[in-house]
């Protein structure tokens, strides 16, 4: 179980080169925006392609510049929460989650559906509509749907950004209880120092493409590396 | 009313169903992959499939017999071959129509195709469905709006099309005149209470088409 | 979801085939372009072809001279072609469209000016004057009546002082349309056009013969026909006793 990401990736006026990699952990890759950090999770996802480097996960090579390989999104174990969630507007609460569905064997759909609603108390709402149902049952629903598959990964694009404080406290507690119960590495980008130190195993700091420190939430917090991590720390919200 | 006028009426529904099918099963396809794939020369394709829309349906016709006519850059393969022409046949009004017709699927639905959420599109491939199961489940579905008025206009259009029928399938009574074409020819030789009788019928015709479409068009959405 | 798409195909299918079968050939045919405004004369003619011919179907194809001869240039399955002016005949005579030896002028017309029943307009110099505001005319670039009416307005020496008061129709059944309406104080027609609405029209002139090139309609088989002999057969029945007597019935003249 792990992930190894090496990328280099040039994009308007920025270059983003990264190394770092985690185990059974729930990392926080911390940073301003526009630093590389939602960029990151889209070449790990294969949505966006490396420009060199290496990406694999519990083991399974996903992309290798030196040897030509690089597997589409559809072929890489990774649950994927987008900053917006993207549950699909045409389709119910069930419909959504079953969409996760996909490549899991038919006798066992059924199970893990059940499992998944169970976990993430979303009994009553499996009939209704994206539009129909509240903010932090969105956010239930993405996760549920991401991990259906039981996927290697689990990657999270500032997913409660969207929501008030109360809220995106209670979600804290519920990503916390999911690592539980689902034993699978989380790698989440975010931008808010206080759900960093509440959430992170690990943290690694970007800045303008680069990590400038990472390592464990005392070390980083403790003692941070260089001002621009400090700045990192003191300027955002909690 | 003499027969054919009757007969105009079948043939402008047939025309404009046959069209419409064609335009649905080939206009789809193409203004996806307009709307969602980049490829070398793309906006060419764009102009050259907008073009009839701008052209007077004349000219357009002009152009269709140069391709399809017997001694056409295409026309001509058909006629060593089989000893056919589509010139004057019906096939002739479908195909008219569905030149004419086919801008109007395309500009609307690729502007309702791209405009769906990319992310949407993304979080399925990340769920592992490959870019055509999402295209159908997500892509499609999500355009179905856009779609439908693409088909509508298609489909009136295809009911009025007159110009590029006149050039490539001729104004013969009976055989390929449909209906504008048979009120063209009636007004002209001076029956107006004929051919007032057609426009009537060709307008309620088309009524009564898109106030199913929109009745359609409420239930599904 | 499939289920619609099989039902929409079979629906499809089976529509198609069945009109197939409902459209289907009778056993001979003869395909004649005519310049749209023989329709009701060329009509009752192929009434009268089919009743001496039985077991031959005619079909019409009426439109535009111009629009007629670009169809048979582009290889339209045409057996016999009558135009209302010479020029679209020569066009594609030249290009070798038509078969040299059918070739014959079969019927006149007379160009007349027209105006509105309760108009005293009664001349066409009289066009020039300042009680008639506006004059309708084929386009000439693209009507034959329309280039005919040009050649009188010449004629008359008219066309300078008249140039602003003409709108251009794209074929002159539409002509005689913005008259008999009384959209327009006066129009330029076929005599033939007139015979047609007769109630709501007056023939205010009729134009020398000196005043215009003659207007004689061609009429010819056209090359590659499969069906020479009827096309032959045609013609001869357009130029027959009982066919003059059904042109003349609409106000064209025999040359």
């Amino acid at each position: 179980m792990g992930l190894v990401v090496s990328v280099k990736k040039a994009v308007k006026g920025f270059t983003l080169d990264v190394s770092w990699q985690i185990g059974n952990e729930l990392a926080v890759l911390f940073g301003f925006s526009g630093s590389g950090k939602s960029l990151t999770l889209q070449l790990i996802a294969g949505l966006l392609k490396p420009d060199s480097g290496v990406i694999s996960a519990s083991g399974k090579t996903y992309f290798d510049s030196s040897l030509h390989i690089n597997a589409p999104p559809q072929q890489r174990s990774l649950g994927y929460v987008f900053q917006d969630l993207a549950l699909f507007p045409h389709m119910t609460v069930k419909q959504n989650i079953l969409f996760g569905a996909k490549g899991v064997p038919k006798c066992e759909t059924t199970e893990r559906y059940r499992e998944m609603i169970d976990a993430f108390y979303l009994n009553d709402l499996e009939k209704k509509r994206p539009s129909e149902i509240s903010g932090g049952q969105k956010q239930r629903v993405a996760f549920a749907r991401a991990l259906l598959r039981r996927p290697d990964v689990l990657l999270l694009d500032e997913p409660f950004s969207a929501l008030d404080t109360p809220l995106r406290i209670e979600m804290r507690t519920f990503l916390k209880a999911l690592r539980s119960t689902f034993q699978v590495p989380v790698v989440l980008v975010t931008h808010d120092a206080s759900e960093a130190a509440t959430l992170a195993d690990s943290i690694i700091v970007y800045s303008e493409g680069s990590v400038i420190q990472s390592g464990t939430t005392a070390d980083v917090f403790g003692s941070p590396k260089d001002e621009r991590v400090e700045r990192l720390l003191m300027g955002m919200s909690l | 009313m003499d027969s054919s006028a009757l007969f105009s009426i079948q043939l402008s529904l047939m025309v404009a169903v046959v069209s419409t099918f064609f335009i649905i099963v080939i206009g789809i396809p193409l203004a996806y992959l307009l709307a969602r794939k980049n490829f070398l020369g793309k906006e060419v394709l764009d102009i050259l499939l907008t073009l009839p829309l701008v052209l007077p349906p004349t000219v357009t016709g002009y152009y269709l017999i140069v391709a399809f006519g017997r001694n056409g850059f295409i026309g001509r393969y058909l006629y060593e071959w089989m000893d056919w022409t589509v010139m004057f046949t019906w096939y002739a009004a479908v195909l008219a129509s569905f030149v004419v017709a086919l801008p109007l699927m395309i500009k609307t639905g690729r502007a309702a195709l791209e405009a769906v959420d990319g992310n949407l599109i993304n979080a399925a491939y990340t769920l592992g469905h490959s870019n055509w199961e999402t295209a159908l489940r997500v892509t499609l579905p999500l355009a179905k709006r856009g779609l439908l008025a693409g088909v509508v206009l298609s489909f009136a259009r295809a009911l009025g099309e007159f110009g590029a029928t006149l050039m490539l399938a001729g104004n013969i009574p009976g055989k390929t005149a449909t209906m504008p074409l048979v009120i063209y020819s009636l007004a002209a030789s001076g029956d107006w209470s004929e051919a007032t009788l057609m426009v009537v019928l060709l307008t309620l015709m088309a009524g009564i088409f898109l106030y199913l479409a929109n009745r359609y068009s409420k239930t599904i959405f | 979801m499939k289920k619609i798409i099989v039902i929409v195909f079979l629906s499809l299918f089976t529509a198609v085939a069945l009109f197939g079968i409902v459209a289907a050939e009778p056993p001979k045919e003869l395909t004649v372009s005519a310049a749209i405004s023989l329709k009701n004369a060329f009509e009752e003619l192929g009434k009268l072809y089919e009743v001496k011919h039985a077991g031959t179907k005619v079909l019409f194809n009426f439109g535009a001279s111009g629009d007629l001869a670009r169809q048979i240039e582009g290889g339209a399955p045409v057996d016999v072609f009558a135009s209302a002016a010479q020029k679209d005949m020569d066009d594609i005579a030249a290009k070798g469209y038509i078969l040299p030896g059918s070739r014959v002028d079969f019927v006149k017309n007379v160009i007349v000016l027209i105006t509105p029943k309760s108009s005293v307009v009664k001349s066409f110099m009289a066009l020039a004057s300042d009680s008639v505001k506006r004059i309708a005319a084929g386009n000439p670039k693209t009507v034959p009546a329309g280039r005919y009416a040009a050649e009188v307005f010449d004629y008359y020496k008219i066309t300078g002082p008249i140039k602003d008061k003409l709108v251009y129709a794209e074929n002159v059944r539409q002509v005689l349309d913005y008259v008999a309406r009384g959209e327009v104080d006066a129009g330029v027609v076929y005599a033939t056009d007139a015979a047609v609405r007769s109630a709501e029209t007056r023939i205010a002139a009729e134009a020398p013969e000196a005043s215009h090139k003659p207007v004689v309609y061609p009429i010819a088989v056209v090359k590659g026909t499969k069906s020479e002999s009827a096309a032959n057969s045609f013609i001869d029945i357009v130029r027959s006793k009982e066919g003059s007597a059904i042109l003349k019935k609409y106000g064209f003249r025999i040359p």
